[in-house]
Formats: C-alpha cells, structure tokens, sequence
C-alpha cells in the first residue's frame, strides 16, 4: 500500500502535506505524525506548489527546498497554515510561524522536532479558528 | 542496518521498512556505532551515508569490509566519481542517491540479498569507464615494461616536460646519450613523438582517476 493510500484510510486527521525530493523525507513526517495526522507526499519541482496547497488546504505544509519553501509560504501566509522547511544537507530546520520565518537553530533536523513544530502549529490553527 | 548521521534519512528507512514483514532495521549515526553493531548483530546489509562521522562512509566500508560479510551500500546526496570509484574498491557493493524512491530502495535491497549490485545508469558508466581506464592503464604499463630502468627514467622526465638538456643535468648523463634514449623510447613503445611518450607515460603511471582511487581505498 503505498503512503498516500495509507494515509487516506486515516480519515479526521489535520491533513499534512511533505513536498520534497526525498521520499524518504515524506516516510519519516509520516511516522513522526502516525495518530496526529494525515500525511501525503509530493514531489518537489513540479512548478504549481502554490497552487495545489490551495486545492488541497492543508493545515502543515513540509518542504525539502529553498524554492519550495517560498511557493508554499504563499499558501501557508493566507491560508495561515504551518511551514516548516527542512533543510537536509545543513541538518537544518525553520518554521514559518505568523507570517516570518523562525530558524529552529538548536539541535538537528529530527522528525520528532518536524512532529512538535507540525503539532504545535495544527493546534495553533485550531485554536485560532 | 542504516548508518547515517541523519536522524530523518534513519526515520525514514526504519519507517519504510518496518512495514515489510521480511526487513529488521538497526540504526547508527557513526561509525563506532556501524562497527559496534556489525559485530553484535550481523546485518545482511549496511545503507551508509557518505559523509557518516567521523570519517566518511568509504574510510568506514575501506575498514569494515574485510571484518564482515555486511554487504555494504554507500549511500549520498550526489554521487561524485571519484568517491563511487573509491567506494566501490574499498568493498562497497553499490552506490544510491537519497533522492531514491520508497519502491527503488526496497528492490534495491532485496536486489543486494540476491547478490545483484544497486547502481544508477549513471554510475554503472563511470563504473565501465573505470575499469576501462584501468585496463589501458595495464596494457600501457605491460608495454612500458620493455623499457630499461634508465629509459624509464628519461622518459618519466619527458613526461614532466623536461628539455634534454635539463634530463642529461638531472641524470648526470650527456645530452647525446638522452637523445639515444629517447630513439630507443619510441622505438620500443612504437610511439611518433616526444609528446606522444610523455602522454604515454602519463597513462601508464599518472592516471589521476586511479591514483585518487587507490590513495582513497
């Protein structure tokens, strides 16, 4: 079964989308997020990033990649969606929280530090709407 | 096992496979780690980063290979020659970019415990390119082999773009006797001019993509 049929099966979960290169990117948000949310991956580089996160709403977005990270703060900025942007050459993330991003400096690029900011933002949303 | 200072690639290959009923995963995110753990649990197969800490993934496979029967996999965000090169002559039974799908990882795998050997189309060309490379390099050094010690050495200066005046100075020889080493030379290797040698000699005993490949290994 793949991830994308897996994830449909979880219906109620906050939808997260990974846009990346790396499949193996999108595997470790998924196990990271198992019982919190519903992950569905992408591939990076397809040029309408923006475009279908608008389709598709949301409530995370994770991106591989400087470019992707700014087609997808569109949507994230309206739609007031979480973006986080791991960088996995540098071992780095940062999170895209009210509008300007925050460089999450301490410690490395681990799926449980992807999972707290994902949560925290979902649970953010919620509360805000 | 995968090894690699990546805590995302590690969640991620664990969480692939931990889906399919016939993988075990075992983590490291350094090479005490690997060797600490091919020692106690045997893996069939090692997935290791190119750039694991603390010294790279190929000083790692150079080390561990011999140790254990692991098949060892490199692993990394590109694929530079020289470190496939490298790899591949330390013991390594492949080379995978990260980029490589859920699906392409696990044939490739099961392709590793068939006794198949996972490279790109890419990498398979640099691999034939290699082995090319290698074997003109035996054939010239077959040839070179009729050359004496002393046409040897006259020819290895020619190849640094050395004038006869300045080999005949560096040998302590006449200039008349460099020119008859150079006629033998060309002679016995068939070669049509000065520069035609010093470029043989330069395939034969220079070649820069094995030199770097043995200096690594």
């Amino acid at each position: 079964m793949t991830a994308e049929a897996r994830s449909a099966a979880e219906p109620g979960f906050p939808l997260v989308a990974v846009v990346s290169s790396y499949p193996l990117l999108a595997e470790a948000v998924e196990g990271a997020l198992e019982g919190i949310a519903e992950v569905r991956a992408f591939p990076a580089g397809q040029g309408d990033t923006a475009d279908f996160l608008r389709l598709l709403q949301p409530a995370a977005v994770v991106v591989d990649s400087a470019e992707e990270a700014e087609a997808a703060a569109e949507f994230a900025r309206e739609a007031r969606a979480t973006l986080v942007h791991v960088s996995l050459r540098e071992d780095r993330l940062r999170l895209l929280h009210a509008g300007r991003w925050q460089n999450l400096s301490d410690g490395s690029a681990s799926p449980e530090r992807i999972r707290s900011a994902v949560a925290a933002g979902i649970y953010l949303r919620g509360v805000r709407t | 096992m995968v090894a690699d200072s990546g805590p995302i690639f590690r969640a991620g290959v664990r969480h692939l496979l931990g889906r399919e009923s016939d993988f075990e995963v075992f983590e490291a995110d350094a090479v005490p780690v690997l060797s600490q753990t091919l020692a106690e649990r045997t893996p069939d197969i090692a997935l290791i980063d190119l750039e694991l800490p603390p010294s790279g993934g190929v000083a790692a496979v150079a080390g561990l290979a011999p140790l254990y029967e692991t098949q060892m996999i490199l692993w990394g965000f590109e694929a530079p020659k020289n470190s496939v090169l490298a790899a591949i002559t330390a013991g390594a039974k492949g080379f995978l970019p990260k980029e490589i799908s859920q699906a392409g990882l696990i044939r490739s795998l099961r392709g590793v415990v068939r006794g198949e050997a996972p490279l790109s189309r890419g990498l398979a060309t640099v691999m034939i390119d290699a082995v090319q490379g290698l074997e003109e390099r035996d054939r010239a050094r077959e040839r070179a082999a009729a050359l004496s010690t002393r046409e040897r050495e006259v020819l290895a200066l020619v190849a640094k773009g050395a004038r006869n005046r300045q080999i005949a100075e560096g040998l302590s020889i006449s200039e008349f006797t460099v020119k008859r080493h150079m006629q033998n030379i060309l002679h016995k290797l068939d070669l049509p001019s000065r520069r035609a040698a010093g470029l043989f000699y330069r395939s034969a005993f220079e070649s820069a993509g094995v030199v770097e490949m043995e200096r690594t290994a």
